[in-house]
C-alpha cells in the first residue's frame, strides 16, 4: 500500500515526468473521479478525513503541475532530491499532445487521404513502359494486372479501399481464379474501374481478360 | 489436486451463487470435471439454481462420518462434468461452524478428485467465511455497480486482509506486535488492516518487509456483476486500482457481467442462464470471464491461506 503522502505529484497523477499540460489536466480528472465526494468507490474506502488528506494532496499535486514556474521549481527540487532524473525532463520532451479537433482534413487513415495517396502515386509514376506492354499483347491475365499494381506500389487492400471492389473479387481477378469470378456482366464493370484507375484503356484490357478467362475455361 | 476458486464479497444478491454455477456450467463445458460447493452454510440453495429439487446426501453426510470422503457426496447434475456438494441438508444451526469442522471441510475440499472446485459463498465477513475463502486458490470478490455494494465488498475484502495479516503475524510469532497494538486501540475495536500493516512497518522494518514480502503473494481477482450500460465503464478498473494501490496484495479486474432480465426467468425456471440464453451479452460475458480465470490458472500454483499448504 502506498500512502499517497510518499508518493511524488507525478505518481500521484499516475503521469510520465514530461506529460504535457493537457495531460496533467485529464490525469488529474480521472484520479478525481475515483476520490472524490460523490465518487462510488471512495465512500468504500476511505474515511472522510483519509479521503480529505488524498483530496487535499491531489489539489496540490494538480495546482503546481499545472503552473510552469511552479512544476520547474518542483522538478527542481525532486531533480536535487536524486528522486527523477534530470535527463528524463529533457530528452524525452515531446510534442505537446494538444486536443484533436473534431473535424480534421490532415487526418491520417481516413478514406479521403487514402484516396488521395494512391491518386498521385498513380499521377506521379510513370509506368507506360508496363502499361504499354500489357496492352500491347492479346490475352491480359490476372497476373498482368497484379504486376502492374505491384510496379505502381499499391497494395490490393487499397485498390479496394479505393474502388470498393471486394478484396474476395480482386484476388480472384488477379490470380485467374476462374471459379471465384464474378458473373460475366459484373466482372466487366469491376475490370472497367480497375483499368480506369490506373488509366488503361478499359475496352482492351475487358476483352483481353475475357479472352484469357475463355482460353483457361477451354484448357481445363 | 483440484484447483480451487471462492466466490465471496458483496451484499446478498449481488450474484454470487449465480455467478459460482455458470462458471462451473462452462467450465465443464470446457471439460473440465468440476464441482461446486455451497458453502453458504445455513441458507443453501445452490442445487436451485441447478434444478435439482432434492438433495438427498451433501455436507451433513460427511460432517456426521456417515461416508468417509467428501467426494461421496458430490452429485451429478443434468450438466455432464459438473457436480454439486450441497450443504442443504445440514441444520439450521450449520452457519455456527465448529472450528475443527471448518479445518475438516477446508481440508477435505483440498483432496477432492476434481479438476476444478468453485466454492460459493454466503454474505457476510464472520470467521468461516473468510477462512473458506483465503483457503481456495484463487479468491474471486464480486460486486454490483451500486454504492451499498461496494461498500459492503470492500469491507469484505479489508477483512479478508485483515483476517490473513494476522495469520501471517501468528505464524511468524509475530503475535506479541498484534497485543500491543490490539492494547492500544480501545477494547474490541479491530485497527483497520491497513493501520496495522503500517504500525508493523514502522516499529520493526524487518518484520514489516516479511509480512509485505507474505501480503504480495495474494492475488485475488475482482468482477462486476449487474453492469449496466449507461454506467462508467472503467468503474472496475479504477476499484482495482484502488486496491492495488492501498493494499499490498495484487488484484486483477475479470470484467464485467452485463445485467439482464431474463437471469430472473433462468432462476424461476431453474435452468442455468449460460444454458438457457448461451447467445445473449451476459452469457458472451460470463464466457470471457471464466476463460479469463482458466487463463490465468497456471500462475498461481498455491493456495492462498496457511490452509494451503497442508
Amino acid at each position: 500500500m502506498e500512502r499517497s503522502e510518499n508518493l511524488n505529484y507525478y505518481e500521484l497523477l499516475e503521469i510520465p515526468v514530461n506529460a504535457s499540460s493537457f495531460e496533467v489536466r485529464q490525469a488529474y480528472r480521472s484520479v478525481l473521479s475515483i476520490y472524490e465526494e460523490d465518487s462510488m468507490i471512495s465512500d468504500a474506502f476511505f474515511t472522510d478525513e483519509e479521503r480529505n488528506a488524498i483530496l487535499r494532496r491531489i489539489e496540490e499535486a494538480f495546482s503546481t503541475l499545472i503552473d510552469k514556474s511552479q512544476r520547474a521549481a518542483y522538478n527542481k527540487e525532486l531533480t536535487a532530491a536524486g528522486i527523477i532524473d534530470a535527463s528524463l525532463l529533457e530528452k524525452g520532451k515531446r510534442k505537446s499532445k494538444g486536443p484533436i479537433p473534431l473535424f480534421s482534413l490532415k487526418k491520417t487513415g481516413g478514406q479521403e487521404s487514402l484516396f488521395a495517396r494512391v491518386k498521385s502515386l498513380i499521377e506521379k509514376k510513370d509506368f507506360t513502359e508496363v502499361s504499354e506492354e500489357i496492352l500491347s499483347k492479346n490475352l491480359i491475365s490476372g497476373k498482368d494486372l497484379e504486376r502492374l499494381r505491384k510496379h505502381v506500389g499499391i497494395a490490393v487492400d487499397e485498390i479496394f479501399e479505393v474502388t470498393r471492389i471486394s478484396m474476395k473479387v480482386l484476388t480472384a481477378i488477379e490470380s485467374d481464379d476462374v471459379a471465384s469470378l464474378p458473373q460475366t456482366f459484373y466482372l466487366k464493370n469491376f475490370l472497367k474501374a480497375y483499368a480506369e484507375l490506373f488509366k488503361l484503356d478499359s475496352g482492351k484490357v475487358i476483352g483481353g481478360y475475357l479472352e484469357n478467362i475463355a482460353r483457361l475455361n477451354n484448357n481445363r | 489436486m483440484a484447483r480451487i476458486y471462492a466466490i465471496g464479497g458483496g451484499k446478498g444478491g449481488s450474484g454470487k451463487s449465480f455467478l459460482a454455477a455458470n462458471f462451473g456450467a462452462l467450465f465443464a463445458r470446457q471439460g473440465h470435471n468440476t464441482v461446486l460447493v455451497d458453502l453458504d452454510l445455513g441458507g443453501a440453495n445452490l442445487h436451485s439454481l441447478l434444478g435439482l429439487r432434492q438433495v438427498k446426501k451433501g455436507l451433513n453426510s460427511y460432517l456426521n462420518k456417515s461416508v468417509s470422503d467428501l467426494s461421496a457426496v458430490a452429485v451429478p447434475t443434468e450438466i455432464p462434468n459438473l457436480h454439486l456438494i450441497s450443504s442443504v441438508d445440514c441444520s439450521l444451526e450449520i452457519g455456527n461452524l465448529f472450528y475443527a469442522q471448518k479445518v475438516k471441510i477446508i481440508h477435505a475440499i483440498h483432496r477432492l478428485p476434481f479438476d476444478t472446485v468453485l466454492i460459493d459463498l454466503g454474505a457476510g465477513s464472520t470467521y468461516n467465511v473468510l477462512d473458506f475463502f483465503l483457503s481456495a486458490h484463487e479468491g474471486i470478490f464480486v460486486f454490483t455497480p451500486e454504492p451499498t455494494s461496494i461498500q459492503n465488498t470492500v469491507q469484505f475484502i479489508k477483512a479478508v486482509y485483515l483476517r490473513r495479516v494476522k495469520q501471517i503475524l501468528k505464524h511468524y510469532a509475530f503475535s506479541n506486535v498484534v497485543k500491543e497494538l490490539a492494547g492500544e486501540s480501545e477494547a474490541g475495536l479491530v485497527r483497520s488492516p491497513l493501520d496495522i500493516v503500517d504500525r508493523v512497518m514502522i516499529k520493526d522494518p524487518d518484520r514489516g518487509k516479511l509480512l509485505e514480502k507474505e501480503l504480495r503473494k495474494l492475488a485475488f481477482k475482482l468482477v462486476l456483476n449487474q453492469y449496466r450500460k449507461h454506467i462508467d465503464e472503467t468503474l472496475g478498473n479504477k476499484i482495482e486500482k484502488v486496491c492495488n494501490r492501498h493494499f499490498y496484495a495484487g488484484f486483477q479486474f475479470l470484467g464485467n457481467i452485463a445485467y439482464d432480465e431474463r437471469v430472473h426467468n433462468s432462476v424461476l425456471a431453474k435452468t442455468l442462464f449460460v444454458n438457457k440464453y448461451p447467445y445473449t451479452p451476459t452469457s458472451t460475458d460470463l464466457k470471457q470471464v471464466s476463460e479469463m480465470m482458466l487463463k490465468n490458472a497456471g500462475k498461481t500454483p498455491s493456495a492462498i491461506g496457511k490452509y494451503g499448504e497442508v
